[in-house]
């Protein structure tokens, strides 16, 4: 089962498609609301973001991959779905 | 900020009003989808009154004004190239102005582009 | 309120997208040329009383020149609070700081209200206002 962890917006649409996404194909995941998290959380997100040379959200890590920006079609593929 | 008394549809207006104003030279539209526009807006709207100034509702603050002066809409000015190449800006509030359906128009990040 | 409407400025005193404050009776007023179309409104700003004549003017949109908060001149309405000032990463000198720090506190309790608006008639020339 891969690991799934999501940065996101509470403001951000694609953010909500992105959560919907893998809502509707029953897969687990976890998310951040960067913007309602404390200080320390938003600062630790801030490095990770900047490390990996984004800018935008969401973030979506699948494993160890990578991928920013709502982008459906590279999530099913991540999951081989 | 304390202030709730902001009315949110006029303060939409206004901003509709000053950033089309602004994208228009730049070869930008808002979005033809009225329902994305309206919420996205709606965000800025929030934010604003929150900070006191209308952030990107899809990229983060912070807390570092020189970086987050590059997230204020229209934040076209400070990623042209990018947004150019993707015919659209980060959140989608604004398009190229011959786009006629933005769903089709993917959001990829800057270095993701050059791959395509 | 009286029917009465005073005479306040001659219209081609206003270019168009322009405005300028005039007093009536002890009424501090500025009226703005919108395409021919005038409005008048307090010249106060909602928020700390900065004359509004010296911010900018776009279409129906008056910007306050002092924190930049916005007015439609329509109808009065505040449609932003001011945009908070940010004084770079250098640290002041105590006193400075210390007042800065005060004052930036109070100004969390300050409101920004929406302003007067008066009612306008164009004749003769003029651009009456009624008080």
């Amino acid at each position: 089962m891969k690991k799934i962890t999501v940065y996101t917006l509470s403001t951000c649409p694609w953010c909500r498609k992105t959560k919907k996404f893998f809502t509707e194909h029953n897969i687990p995941f976890s998310y951040i609301d960067y913007d309602l998290a404390d200080e320390t959380t938003q600062r630790r997100i801030s490095q990770e973001v900047d490390a990996a040379g984004a800018n935008g959200f969401p973030y979506v890590k699948i494993n160890d991959e990578v991928i920013v920006g709502y982008q459906p079609e590279r999530y099913a593929n991540a999951l081989g779905l | 900020m304390s202030e709730s008394k902001i009315n949110i549809e006029s303060r939409k207006k206004s901003l509709h009003y000053f950033f089309g104003k602004v994208v228009e030279p730049l070869g930008f539209k808002f979005t033809p989808d009225e329902e994305m526009m309206n919420f996205l807006l709606e965000q800025e709207v929030i934010l604003e009154g929150k900070h006191g100034i209308p952030f990107c509702p899809c990229q983060p603050l912070r807390n570092d004004r020189i970086r987050d002066m590059k997230i204020v809409c229209p934040c076209i000015p400070f990623h042209r190239k990018h947004f150019d190449e993707i015919k659209r800006c980060w959140c989608g509030l604004f398009v190229h102005k011959d786009v006629l359906d933005p769903d089709k128009l993917p959001q990829l990040p800057q270095k993701e582009v050059n791959n395509e | 309120m009286s029917e009465k409407f005073s005479k306040a400025i001659l219209a081609n005193e206003i270019a168009p997208g322009g405005m300028k404050s005039v007093e009536l009776d002890g009424n501090e007023i500025v009226i703005c040329n919108n395409g021919g179309k005038y409005y008048a409104i307090q010249r106060r700003c909602g928020h700390m009383n900065a004359p509004l004549d010296m911010g900018t003017l776009d279409g129906i949109y008056l910007t306050c020149p002092m924190h930049c908060a916005q007015f439609d001149i329509t109808n009065g309405e505040a449609l932003s609070c001011p945009v908070p000032a940010d004084l770079g990463p250098e640290v002041l000198p105590p006193i400075i700081g210390g007042y800065m720090q005060n004052i930036g506190m109070l100004m969390k309790h300050v409101h920004t209200e929406s302003i007067r608006t008066y009612a306008t008639k164009l004749e003769a020339g003029w651009v009456q206002i009624r008080l």
